[in-house]
């Protein structure tokens, strides 16, 4: 197991490595550079020469390997740099966004597990009535919403009907619970309806299989609701696959809102992401992709952990 | 190929194929009414696109400033929009540019996805760690991300649109249908297949492919809908499809938002149209999963 | 009926008393909350160009000069720290009387060496520090500061448009002390003389000020504080506004806010409206066949129908006026009886497109002829007015082809790139209304890397210089209509199209601001002030 675990630790690495490789290139790819997009975008005077000094202030006249050494050495000393459109430390940018993007995440998270597991039961139970039929069309309706259009038409609803907006700016949930979640409510209500449906069916399918079991078959006479009891045990295997889909949607969330952070006018890291990628600040970019990807890389490894340590067969295939 | 049992039994079905479709889309239909309804509406929806040009009284581009901000009325069903274009026959010519961003991605997408994760399973190995680590890489970037950059690099339009919505796609579908390889690799007739000298091309496309057909079009579904999406997300944040174009996505950013009180079919038409669409894929594809493999489960 | 009735009486009402409204006595108190659509980028003005720097910023600072914040034309400069001032006979000195008593939010006087050191970094920059405003001040030979409460400006020739030049909202006075120690110490930290002082920057969300009890402008500022909230999402802002969690919002709504908030909030909105210094402009590119040809650049203009898109495009798009080379309404303007003689502004619209048909028939550019126009990836007004202008050059036998480019990437892979494009959007944009400045983009490319029309006109050129140099109004006047006919007209070097429209929302209960022609004027904040 020990090894298994390091095996799996290690792997990490190089996908993180091909993650840093991948977007520093990317980006040096897309057209378009920082210095143009300050200096020339509101429509006032800019010359070639005064361009070229910022250029070299931000080291964009250095060749890729420098630029890209300068930046894996200051990783390996947990330094991210400074934002280039800002020039402020990269922490400092993040700091406020990745509160704010990691409740959003959990609050969407715990919305999409109190919608999914109790309905997704429901569902496998009266599987074939219209019971069933309704809970798929719920969920699956979730997913065909886009979802920007969803909250736009939610803040509509608020406005015109409570004559009531969420307070604009975010307040931590340490200093003002209150204030917090009437901010953050509604996008994660948004969020987690959205979110729901993929957990739902999975609920649904693993909650089947588990009725499948013989033992619980022949436990028909007993009622459904006493095999539900009876099949605890092994509905905490079927579990697995659904904690997984809410972990990685967890990882997708932290990083993923873009849409609705904007709709919401959230400040997260979705829209930070967005914004970074519209000034070309390469370092922040950068920084938030790394981010995002490791939450992502990370969950993945947890739930291989718990698989394997739940199913000693994955170790050794 | 040595002729066999199966072989001969295809022969002898090939005589009555209709029969036999009919029996199976009557039998999905009974057993799975809502994948049913779903397939219907994506009929309807093929069925609009095909005919738009019959079907919309005027032309999606054609501006006239005169009818601009009209409420639905008897001249346009649906109402204006800020141009004075004609939302009913915009909508109509939206549905093609729906069916060919959403086919498009997600065929390129399920189809390089399943490519790569067959090849990657039957070569195993070195390759397959390679490549895995690879689409490692790829699938950690948020999908609206890694379209973002795809966007930014290649520019907005049609056809860099579908791109940008497939290739974050293909490592998820080579993801899955890697899986779902793994096991056929092991079936006896790969080895045969090898054994008699085949090329490894042509053992990947012809033996091993086709195998794998229900994880493929399980993925390829569940993209649908999915590819519509996020067409309209694209074109929310400005890097979707480009006006004069008629689109779903576009038609319901911009002035549609700002107009959301004071004209509200601008908006209010595609969005449903869009909501219908996806419902429908969705719902079809959902039971096409359970009817294909109701034991494939994780993406 | 007479609901509607009612409330168009109310409103009639509202603008007649909001000229009283602003003559009453200003109370204090209160925090100003408004909404930003953007964030500055770093907190240095005079290396700056975005509103997102000027709107929470620009409360901290001191210019030597502003536009006078009641003037709607936005062009009457007025001291700021500067008390008075003198021009020589020669009009090549300029000297400055400065307040006394302006103190730093750190309690050290500001005095004539801190105005010197601000403007020499900007004039004479040091080595490695880039001044995107350099080339504003070319005409500056040196900077003096004789005595503490003097500041004297020496020209190398005259410049009819020096004073409106130092009025610039960029150019705030810092602390000479802080500059001689680091010359970058301002691009993250705030250090003036300003009616606020800084309270916090929370990244990604808002910025605080609060008032500065010892202003120099003794009774200002009436506010207690202001708030800005950085809101990237237009209808977020509208929202904000609607649901008074936002009194304004200082750059502009559109049209369609402005009536979906009257319908909503009644008499608890009102609405300032100006022409606004900023403009599309189409860059056609001399460099690429048929377009060197002037015939088919005139033929262009005359496709466009801007009388009436004045009319049906101001409802849906940020744009209103039909306009040359300045601001309508503005001192330097020309009046719309004399712009309808220029090519391509005629009021009979289909005698302009008979025109354009003919000159391009002339040129042989054939009937159905495709070239492809680019545009930013901007959304308002960028797009309402390209699809405008495919459609008007259809109307002359145009097939043309929008190709749309993301907004960071549009300068450098199109507008720099004369091999890359044949006719494009671009766009003007100033801080003053000023001919120095709006029209100097127009002038010769081998002198100005901003004209993405890529010509070589020294007919246009001189008559820059010479305007310039006019200190004579009537004079000025003459060289600049002779300018704008050249430019339009004759040679049709560059399409104008609708001069942008700004309207700001107001919570009824803001008092005391004027608007002006430019988002980065006015927003020192001084003199505004909230009803209960």
């Amino acid at each position: 197991m020990t090894h298994y675990i390091l095996k799996r630790f290690l792997l990490m690495f190089p996908t993180l490595f091909g993650v840093a490789v991948l977007i520093f290139l990317l980006l040096r790819v897309v057209p378009g550079d920082i210095v143009e997009v300050r200096f020339m975008a509101q429509g006032q005077y800019s010359s070639e020469a005064v361009m070229a000094i910022e250029r070299a202030k931000l080291g964009l006249d250095k060749p890729l390997w420098q630029q890209f050494t300068t930046w894996m050495w200051g990783l390996l000393h947990l330094d991210f740099g400074v934002s280039m459109w800002t020039g402020a430390p990269i922490t400092e940018e993040l700091k406020l966004r990745f509160e704010l993007s990691l409740q959003l995440a959990i609050m969407a998270t715990v919305v999409a597990t109190l919608l999914a597991i109790p309905l997704g039961i429901l569902a496998a139970v009266k599987q074939d009535t219209w019971i069933d039929y309704a809970v798929r069309v719920f969920s699956i309706a979730g997913l065909a919403m886009p979802s920007f259009w969803l909250g736009i038409l939610m803040i509509l609803a608020m406005l015109i009907i409570f004559k009531w907006l969420p307070p604009m700016v975010f307040t931590s949930f340490w200093v003002n619970p209150w204030e917090n979640l009437a901010q953050l409510i509604w996008p994660a209500l948004a969020v987690g309806y959205r979110y729901s449906a993929v957990a739902t069916r999975m609920m649904r399918s693993a909650m089947l299989e588990v009725l499948r079991e013989d033992y619980i078959r022949t436990a028909r006479a007993k009622g459904l609701w006493l095999k539900l009891i009876l099949s605890r045990h092994a509905l905490k295997n079927a579990m697995l696959p659904v904690i997984t889909v809410i972990g990685l949607e967890f990882a997708f969330l932290m990083g993923g809102l873009v849409v609705t952070e904007q709709v919401f006018s959230l400040n997260g890291l979705g829209m930070l992401f967005v914004e970074a990628i519209s000034h070309r600040d390469y370092t922040l970019t950068q920084a938030l992709v790394l981010i995002v990807a490791s939450v992502f890389i990370f969950v993945n490894f947890a739930t291989d952990i718990a698989y394997a340590w739940l199913d000693p067969r994955i170790r050794y295939r | 190929m040595a002729v066999t049992k199966e072989t001969l039994e295809s022969i002898a079905r090939a005589g009555k194929p209709r029969a036999r479709w009919l029996q199976a889309t009557y039998d999905f239909a009974r057993q799975r009414p809502l994948g049913a309804i779903g397939a219907m509406m994506i009929l309807v929806m093929v069925l609009v696109a095909l005919t738009a040009n019959w079907l919309a009284p005027y032309d999606a581009l054609t501006t006239d400033y005169g009818a601009m901000l009209s409420a639905p009325n008897a001249q346009h069903w649906l109402g204006t929009d800020t141009f004075g274009r004609d939302v009913y026959s915009r909508m109509v010519f939206g549905s093609r540019t729906a069916l060919i961003v959403g086919l498009g991605a997600s065929f390129i997408g399920a189809t390089f996805g399943a490519l790569i994760g067959v090849a990657s399973a039957y070569f195993g190995g070195r390759i397959d760690m390679i490549v895995q680590r690879i689409m490692d890489v790829l699938i950690s970037f948020p999908l609206i991300i890694l379209a973002l950059a795809v966007v930014a690099i290649l520019g907005t339009g049609l056809q860099n649109v579908i791109f940008a919505i497939a290739i974050p796609m293909i490592p998820r579908c080579a993801r899955v249908v890697r899986s779902s390889a793994l096991a056929v690799r092991e079936m006896p007739y790969v080895d045969a297949a090898r054994a008699a000298g085949f090329t490894d091309a042509r053992i990947v496309l012809r033996h091993m492919l086709p195998n794998v057909m229900a994880p493929y079009l399980i993925m390829l579904t569940a993209f649908l809908g999915q590819a519509i999406l996020l067409e309209a997300s694209l074109s929310f944040l400005g890097l979707g499809v480009q006006e004069p174009v008629a689109a779903w996505g576009l038609m319901l950013r911009g002035a549609a938002i700002e107009f959301a009180e004071t004209a509200p079919w601008m908006g209010f038409f595609p969005g449903l149209a869009i909501s219908l669409a996806v419902f429908g894929f969705n719902l079809f594809g959902d039971s096409l999963r359970d009817a294909l493999d109701p034991r494939l489960r994780t993406q | 009926m007479m609901k509607q009735l009612v409330g168009f009486l109310a409103v009639v009402a509202g603008a007649l008393f909001a000229i009283p409204l602003q003559a009453q006595t200003p109370q204090y108190g209160g925090e100003l909350v408004f909404t930003v659509p953007s964030e500055p980028p770093s907190y240095d003005g005079p290396r700056e160009q975005t509103f997102g720097l000027i709107h929470p910023i620009a409360p901290h600072y001191n210019t030597l000069l502003r536009v006078d914040p009641t003037d709607p034309t936005g062009t009457k400069p007025i001291g700021d720290i500067a008390e008075s001032w003198t021009e020589s006979s020669d009009h090549l000195t300029f000297t400055f009387k400065l307040r006394r008593g302006v103190k730093f939010h750190d309690g050290d006087e500001m005095t004539s060496k801190d105005v010197k050191a601000s403007y020499d970094k900007i004039i004479f920059p040091p080595e490695g520090v880039a001044s995107v405003r350099k080339a504003t001040y070319l005409v500056v030979k040196e900077v003096e500061a004789p005595d503490p409460y003097t500041i004297r400006f020496k020209l190398k020739w005259p410049s009819g448009a020096f004073l409106q030049s130092l009025a610039s909202p960029w150019n705030f006075i810092y602390k000479a002390d802080i500059l001689a120690k680091d010359m970058h110490w301002y691009e993250s930290h705030i250090m003036g003389t300003g009616p606020f002082t800084f309270v916090e920057h929370v990244k990604g969300s808002h910025w605080v000020g609060k008032k500065n009890p010892n202003y120099w402008d003794k009774g200002k500022p009436y506010l207690d504080g202001y708030r800005a909230l950085f809101v990237r999402s237009h209808s977020a802002q509208v929202a904000a506004v609607r649901g008074e969690r936002s009194l304004t919002q200082f750059r502009s709504f559109t049209p369609a806010d402005k009536e979906a908030l009257t319908n909503a909030m009644g008499d608890k909105i009102k609405f300032q409206e100006s022409a606004w210094d900023c403009i599309l402009l189409v860059a056609i590119n001399h460099t690429k066949k048929p377009f060197d040809d002037k015939r088919v650049r005139r033929a262009l203009s005359l496709a466009l129908d801007r009388w009436s898109a004045a009319e049906t495009l101001s409802k849906i798009a940020i744009v209103k006026d039909v306009a040359g080379i300045q601001v309508p309404g503005t001192p330097w303007a020309t009046p719309p009886e004399e712009l309808k003689k220029l090519t391509g502004y005629w009021p009979d619209i289909d005698k302009s497109r008979a025109e354009a048909r003919r000159l391009l028939k002339e040129a042989g550019v054939p009937e159905g002829f495709t070239f492809t126009f680019y545009n930013r990836g901007t959304p308002m007004p960028y797009e309402p007015l390209a699809i405008w202008l495919i459609d008007q050059w259809r109307q002359v036998g145009l097939n043309v082809k929008q190709q749309v480019v993301e907004a960071a990437a549009y300068y450098g892979t199109v507008l720099r790139k004369p091999d890359a494009f044949d006719v494009a959007m671009d766009f003007q944009c100033g801080y003053i209304v000023e001919p120095d400045l709006d029209i100097y983009k127009f002038i010769s490319h081998d002198k100005n890397d901003d004209n993405y029309g890529y010509y070589t006109d020294r007919v246009l050129d001189e008559l820059y210089e010479k305007q310039s140099r006019a200190t004579d109004a009537a004079e000025r006047t003459r060289y600049l209509r002779q300018f704008e006919r050249r430019l339009l007209d004759e040679e049709a070097h560059y399409l104008m199209t609708l001069q942008w429209h700004r309207i700001i929302p107001q919570n009824a209960r803001v008092h005391g601001w004027q608007i002006t022609p430019s988002h980065y004027l006015n927003n020192q904040l001084d003199t505004v002030w909230l009803s209960k």
